[in-house]
């Protein structure tokens, strides 16, 4: 006989609401039912009374840990609809906030994932070093979080000599620091102990039912969107996507853990290669009635989507966003079955949930 | 090994966090804190108005009024790059908590 446990909405590892309802044999997980729409805020049909540059900050609040590549993703799309080519220093800038953004979120999952499995004073460590990102946002961008750095046309800041060297210097600190996080994630018994052989998606499972991000890396699927031909620029600065084979939990960490090292070299190569010149283009007219545009972007979390859709006015026909942890969750179905009640706070951290994003 | 590193090395050190708001770190340069308006040069032409995100700005041009609901602002400087006369400003300075939701300038005729 089953018994039925919900998990959440209100539970100590969900920063977030989401309900899992977990069907139990003893305290054996068989089946796993979601329940999502706690914080459906209607963000897609809110857009409808406002332009497609106030549309962009709508964007940056689907989510706070990854609102810069939102608006991104979101500028993106919109350029493509109007055909505007932005300023090659807007590419590099929008890619060293977007990687710093990917830093901070890293060693935010790192930090939440350590309280999930019990290691308090890593939590706390990891939240320390992740200061430091934040500290940079808010001296580059003006705000910690939402940076409303992006907007259609390029970027509204540019970084001058002195922040670039307080950005050198400070991912400098930052790396031993993160190599000293690695060693205690990747090699400590108690974490291996806890992390290795749980919750595993293999490679084919991870492809069919539609996983992203550091999930279908952790399983050995090479994808990721900053690869793509429509990010060319990622490719001249030497990016390289971070697999790993085994697609258990300890394999999902060990991603973000090497990714927050590419992470730091891709903002080194930028930083280098950052070409002077104009930080945006003004953008005029609307977007044609009918013209249609996606976008994709790899956020922390995996890959977004954007659906825009102009209809000649200066507001967007329709907007369409599918965030990475929308993908993610057939995935962590297919994770639960066969793992104890007390093992699936861990596994439900390591798709790195963003509800927000989820129910947009 | 490095797990106990960690925990050994918070024994020497001092803690990370500041004693706020006996100590207050000076805001950068570039930190959106409030906005500042100046009444002087304004047309009252309420294309700050339009250009608003969340529609905190609320101007009236026969009664010669700018109006800001602060709580509704979210500090995105859309209505600093457009105005046409650089009546609004943004400052670094912290703005003061406090129930004042409406921050309104009437000029008078
Ligand atoms: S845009 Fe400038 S001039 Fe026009 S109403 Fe606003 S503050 Fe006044
Ligand atoms: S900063 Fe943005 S939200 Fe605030 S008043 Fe100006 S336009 Fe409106």
């Amino acid at each position: 006989m089953t018994t039925v446990i919900p998990f959440g909405p209100q539970h100590p590892v969900l920063p977030e609401p989401v309900q899992l309802k977990l069907e139990l044999d003893n305290d054996v997980v068989v089946g796993a039912l979601p329940s999502l729409g706690y914080v459906h805020r209607g963000l897609e049909k809110f857009i409808d009374t406002k332009d497609y540059n106030q549309t962009l900050y709508i964007c940056e609040r689907i989510c706070g840990i990854c609102s810069a590549i939102h608006s991104i993703t979101y500028a993106r799309g919109v350029e493509q609809l109007m055909n505007v080519e932005i300023p090659e220093r807007a590419e590099y800038l929008r890619v060293i906030w977007s990687e710093l953004a990917r830093v901070q979120s890293h060693l935010l999952w790192l930090g939440l994932f350590a309280d999930g499995f019990g290691f308090e004073s890593l939590f706390m460590e990891c939240w320390k070093y992740r200061e430091a990102v934040m500290d940079i946002m808010e001296m580059t961008t003006g705000n910690r979080v939402i940076t409303s750095m992006c907007k259609v046309g390029g970027t509204t800041k540019d970084l001058s000599k002195e922040h670039i060297d307080i950005i050198l210097k400070a991912i400098d600190n930052l790396e031993p620091q993160v190599e000293n996080l690695e060693k205690v994630f990747v090699n400590n018994y108690t974490v291996k102990k806890r992390l290795v052989g749980l919750g595993v998606l293999s490679k084919q499972l991870a492809y069919d039912v539609g996983a992203v991000g550091p999930t279908l890396r952790g399983s050995g699927v090479h994808s990721d969107i900053r690869e793509s031909p429509s990010w060319s620029i990622y490719k001249d600065l030497n990016f390289k996507a971070v697999i790993e084979n085994d697609g258990d939990c300890y394999a999902r960490t060990k991603v973000r853990i090497y990714e927050l090292y590419e992470c730091f070299k891709l903002i080194r190569n930028a930083i280098s290669k950052l070409p002077a010149g104009e930080i945006s283009i003004p953008v005029k007219g609307s977007p044609a009635a009918g013209a249609e545009a996606i976008s994709r972007a790899e956020q922390p979390r995996g890959e977004v989507v954007y659906y825009v859709k102009g209809n000649g006015t200066k507001n967007l026909e329709r907007l369409k966003i599918r965030t990475p942890t929308f993908a993610n969750i057939p995935a962590l179905l297919q994770m639960l079955p066969g793992i104890k009640l007390a093992d699936v706070p861990v596994v439900v951290l390591t798709v790195d949930p963003c509800i927000s994003c989820t129910e947009r | 090994m490095g797990m106990l590193n960690l925990v050994l090395s918070n024994f020497s050190r001092k803690p990370p966090t500041r004693l706020y708001p006996f100590d207050i770190r000076a805001p950068y340069e570039n930190f959106r804190g409030r906005i500042i308006f100046s009444p002087e040069n304004c047309i009252y032409c309420g294309i700050c108005q339009k250009k608003c995100p969340p529609d905190a700005i609320t101007v009236t041009k026969d009664e010669k009024t700018w109006e800001l609901n602060v709580f509704r602002c979210i500090m995105c400087t859309e209505c600093v790059s457009s105005c046409p006369k650089e009546c609004i400003v943004i400052s670094n300075e912290r703005a003061k908590t406090g129930p004042k939701e409406y921050i309104k300038i009437v000029t008078p005729k």
